[in-house]
């Protein structure tokens, strides 16, 4: 999962679904190691800034 | 640094807690991570007086921009309701200027406020929360508290650091999106609501009027297909009406967490799940709420002990103010999730004709004989 910085609106609705913690508020950046791809935090995001993959959009 | 009480969050819940243990004595901090409180909005802005009541403050124009008489709720087919006074009624707040008088009233009752802090982590002795430790501008702070309340919101970090399981899931938490717009000309006294899966699946449309043609225009849903903001977009496409502001956020729609408290803490607000399921509305919950915890942490370094046999009162307390109304309207927003557009159309139109106080068992049977798909979800009503 990876958030474009461009379309987020710093919500944190992916924060309370991220059930590994890999979600880091300050400047909004998923821990690639850590992300277990279970797009939890892409359903929830009101306005689609978070994109499957792993490459800086 | 060493304070009675440290409050992270400095929204309605944090200024609340913060508010009532500062007015009893307490030395307390507050700590905001934004730089200014109030922005950016995150709320529909709608509460009833009972938030006033609760935080002994005046319904004052200052923050308050309509006074709410009643709602119109609209099925998918246009069939709607007039709903007049009673749990309709209440007001719009500027949450911008609402959040910071509040936080204004905490620091007057003596509370310690620093903005653009972030809590990184908890100070724990013994597995109990003793403080937290806080990053301000590159600096990294110790505090001590004998009490934390997390009031965080919906991200909820600080309780999950203290092992509480305050996560959402998709299905629990609403998505939304609400632009305020200019050139909304509904009756400045009444909400409009929307209800439909093509328009807002797992929630809702809301029309919240402010006065003088501005209104939150609003939308939230639980879908795995769309986004909250495709909704929003859609609704308001043919509108003759612009934005003035972009609001995105998550509600909290499962109602409380179990656990509101451990050895040391206790949550309040949207990290607590302090909402109503069914309208998302949270202000005069977690307002409720956070006073009791406020007020209950004055009790616990009075009585010194802050430990989760003697902070789990606190969640008796709130559950015995408002568990029963919470419960309920969670009964009513599952009720809602099976309904289908078709079947809300019914619902709308058989409803509409009755007296909502007082609807008559034979109109209740009638009703059931000639639709039985609703016989199970009478029977879950009653």
């Amino acid at each position: 999962m990876i958030i474009s910085a461009e379309e987020c609106g710093y919500c944190g609705a992916c924060v309370a679904v991220c059930p590994h913690g890999t979600l880091e508020l300050e400047g909004m950046r998923i821990i690639q190691e850590e992300c277990k791809n279970c797009t939890k935090c892409l359903i929830v995001c009101p306005v689609g800034a978070i994109k499957e993959g792993n490459h800086e959009v | 640094m060493k304070y009675d009480v440290v409050v992270v969050g400095a929204r309605i819940g944090g200024s609340t807690a913060s508010l009532f243990a500062s007015k009893k004595g307490l030395d307390v901090l507050m700590i905001e991570k934004n730089q200014e409180i109030g922005t950016p909005v995150q709320c529909a802005e709608a509460t009833s007086s009972s938030t006033f009541q609760t935080l002994e403050m005046e319904p004052s124009p200052k923050y308050v921009c309509s006074e709410i008489k009643g709602a119109d709720v609209y099925a998918p087919d246009g069939t709607h309701g007039h709903l007049e006074g009673g749990y309709a009624e209440g007001f719009i707040l500027e949450r911008k200027i609402f959040d910071k008088q509040l936080a204004i009233e905490s620091a007057k009752a003596g509370t310690d406020i620093m903005v653009k802090t972030r809590v990184k982590d908890l100070i724990r002795r013994d597995g109990k929360v003793c403080g937290v430790v806080a990053t301000h501008m590159g600096h990294t702070l110790e505090i001590e508290a004998d009490v934390v309340i997390a009031a965080d919101g919906i991200e909820s970090q600080v309780a999950r650091k203290a092992g509480l399981k305050t996560q959402q899931t998709p299905g629990t938490l609403c998505s939304c999106a609400q632009y305020e717009m200019v050139g909304v000309d509904y009756d400045p006294h009444y909400l409009q609501f929307y209800f439909g899966r093509e328009i807002a699946p797992g929630g809702y449309v809301w029309v919240f009027p402010k006065g003088d043609g501005v209104a939150n225009v609003g939308v939230g849903v639980r879908s795995d297909t769309k986004t909250a903001y495709s909704f929003l977009r859609k609704f308001t496409a043919n509108m003759d009406a612009t934005p003035v502001e972009l609001n995105i956020g998550g509600v909290p729609v499962q109602g409380p967490v179990d656990k509101t408290y451990t050895d040391g803490l206790m949550v309040v607000g949207d990290a607590a799940g302090q909402v109503e399921p069914f309208t998302g509305g949270g202000i005069h919950v977690t307002a409720h709420c956070a006073r009791i915890a406020g007020e209950f942490a004055v009790e616990a370094i009075e009585k010194d002990d802050t430990s989760r046999g003697f902070l789990k009162n606190y969640q008796k307390l709130w559950k015995k103010e408002v568990g029963k109304d919470l419960k309920e309207s969670l009964k009513y927003r599952k009720i809602m999730d099976q309904l289908s557009d078709e079947e809300m159309n019914i619902l709308a139109k058989f409803l509409k004709d009755q007296d909502l106080e007082s609807i008559s068992k034979m109109s209740m049977l009638g009703f059931v004989r000639e639709y039985p798909q609703f016989l199970k979800l009478l029977k879950e009503i009653l």
